[in-house]
């Protein structure tokens, strides 16, 4: 079990190797454990309290959806693409359907693209909370996950009220939208994202500038620019990596070019450029970017139908096409193949939290246990994603 | 296993000083203590969120998905439901009308040409995505807002919409 080549490697230089060495302890983290975002499983080999290995293990949340889709017609697909990330589902479902809209040649409605990205960046802004309250969970503060559910809870309300349905909404469909927004929900939309401008202030004082926060976090978890490039870091990984790459600026898709808004990238302000810190800071400053779309959104939103003129029993031309979107976790991309019929011939997803587990191990070597933690919890996995 | 060598993820601490263990305790204890005055702001005049559950149900938006309800005698048997259900929960059984029989029609005027005789959904396999009450055409097959069944057996979870005791549940939740 001990293998005597990892532990010179990251005890060091100067350190009396017989005094230190003891047997590594093999330990479990997960799948249960509640720091580890969902059913997330890695092995660590611990020497005390520094790891030496980890390996994540996955697949406790497979739902062989990618099989499953061979056998669904299009329209289908879209309720098991929500289950892929539950927490930013409607991303999930913009990239679908742009991907078979992108075959299709069907002209959507302006209103439909407004509503789509308003919601789209509404939900980047309750994933981004999300991570907010569960990071600090993992960082043993209880009260902004509760601040931080209180102002997601207002965002899940209008989509349940939009769509029906909390978490899955099966909301975006090929060629527009379901349900269309009233007067209300635009008016309501406005007020909440200047509460939650307001309130995120305030949360930043009260998490990201914490000296003990700054102190978990700082230089932890380091992953800079050339390391993301080896594994294909993307998202706020990437960017907090220094990178300046979004692609709603870099390869703009649905109707983002119209918008002006800025890309955070991480500055190494608290400590080394691309620790656990830049990626929390990077996060936070997204928030506001989004709610700039949706100020810009509720201005620019027009009257008019919600649907694309889309046949009934839909047929994709033959051919394949790979389109990527900018999700709250990273670069989102479907590959999908058509033989012509009624059914994808194959719907290959490219998920950025599979690459980004797969940097853990690496990064994890000589890391305390609870650096780990930190880790883990700063790159904002979710294991449907990775299992899918 | 040949580890390669790399530092872009290893950071080297630098050493500390008195002078910053000084400043570490002076900015942990100030900036917790600014923390602490915001949450303490929470203490009072805060209005809560949170329901107390069994007593105090939320009001739900009438569109919410939840339980299907099917109302038998306007159905026409027209499988599209079924068809479009992404997990093929719904099974339906129906036979041609006798000629001699005498005409029926649904609430919205239109001909029942096919007799029902089962429609089941199996509760446990729905997954709630509502595309089966878009395409029906008589708008009999619709999502009530009634969230609390959980039952024993699985057995439970299918619905036979045919039997009397379901079709009472159409004056309890139907919208």
């Amino acid at each position: 079990m001990a293998d005597t080549n990892l532990e010179t490697k990251w005890i060091g230089d100067g350190a009396d190797l017989e005094k230190i060495k003891s047997d590594l302890l093999t330990l479990n983290m997960g799948p249960q454990h509640p720091a580890t975002h969902g059913v997330l499983r890695v092995e660590i080999q611990t020497d005390s309290e520094i790891v030496a290995t980890a390996r994540p293990h996955l697949g406790y949340l497979h739902r062989c959806m990618e099989k499953h889709s061979e056998n669904l017609e299009f329209r289908q697909v879209i309720p098991y693409v929500d289950r892929m990330d539950y927490l930013a589902a409607m991303n999930m479902e913009h990239g679908y359907c742009l991907t078979v809209e992108k075959m299709l040649d069907v002209e959507i409605p302006r209103r439909a693209e407004y509503i789509r990205v308003m919601v789209a960046e509404l939900q980047r802004v309750a994933s981004h909370l999300m991570f907010f309250g569960v990071y600090a969970i993992d960082l043993g503060a209880f009260s902004p996950f509760l601040y931080a559910f209180q102002d997601r809870e207002q965002i899940l309300r209008i989509f349940e009220e939009l769509s029906g349905a909390r978490l899955l909404y099966n909301y975006i469909w090929i060629g527009g939208v379901w349900n269309d927004m009233t007067d209300d929900h635009l008016r309501r939309i406005g007020a909440l994202v200047d509460d939650i401008e307001e309130k995120m202030k305030k949360y930043h004082a009260l998490v990201g500038e914490n000296h003990i926060f700054v102190g978990r976090t700082s230089n932890v978890g380091i992953m800079d620019k050339d390391y993301c490039y080896q594994y294909g870091g993307t998202g706020a990984v990437l960017r907090g990596a220094g990178v300046d790459w979004d692609l709603r600026k870099k390869r703009p898709y649905s109707i983002y070019e119209e918008f002006d808004f800025d890309v955070p990238v991480g500055e190494g302000t608290k400590g080394t450029l691309g620790d656990a810190w830049d990626r929390y800071w990077v996060r936070v400053r997204e928030i506001n970017e989004s709610i700039k779309i949706i100020r810009q959104c509720l201005e620019g939103i027009e009257e008019g139908p919600i649907m694309g003129k889309v046949k009934k029993i839909l047929k994709l031309p033959e051919g394949e096409v790979y389109m990527r979107t900018e999700c709250p976790r990273g670069e989102l991309g479907y590959h999908l193949i058509s033989d012509g019929g009624k059914t994808p011939y194959r719907l290959k997803v490219k998920s950025s939290c599979f690459t980004h587990t797969s940097m853990l191990p690496e990064v994890a070597e000589g890391q305390m246990i609870a650096d780990f933690v930190a880790t883990i919890g700063s790159i904002d996995i979710v294991l449907g994603e990775v299992d899918r | 296993m040949e580890a390669t060598p790399t530092n872009h993820t290893q950071y080297r601490e630098e050493k500390l000083t008195f002078g910053k263990w000084l400043w570490n305790i002076w900015k942990g204890m100030s900036t917790a203590l600014k923390g602490m005055g915001i949450t303490f702001k929470y203490v009072y005049g805060v209005k809560p969120v949170t329901i107390e559950y069994p007593e105090v149900r939320e009001e739900l938006p009438a569109n919410s998905r939840h339980r299907l309800y099917n109302d038998v005698q306007n159905c026409i048997s027209c499988y599209q439901c079924a068809t479009a259900c992404p997990v093929d929960c719904i099974y339906i059984a129906a036979e041609r009308r006798d000629k001699d029989a005498p005409p029926l029609k649904t609430d919205g005027g239109q001909a029942i040409k096919l007799d029902l005789h089962q429609y089941t959904i199996d509760t446990a396999l729905c997954c709630y995505c509502g595309l089966c009450t878009t395409v029906c055409p008589t708008e009999c097959l619709t999502h009530t807002t009634d969230y609390e069944f959980a039952s024993y057996t699985l057995d439970q979870m299918k619905y036979d919409y045919m039997t009397p005791e379901l079709k009472q549940w159409r004056d309890r939740i139907v919208k």
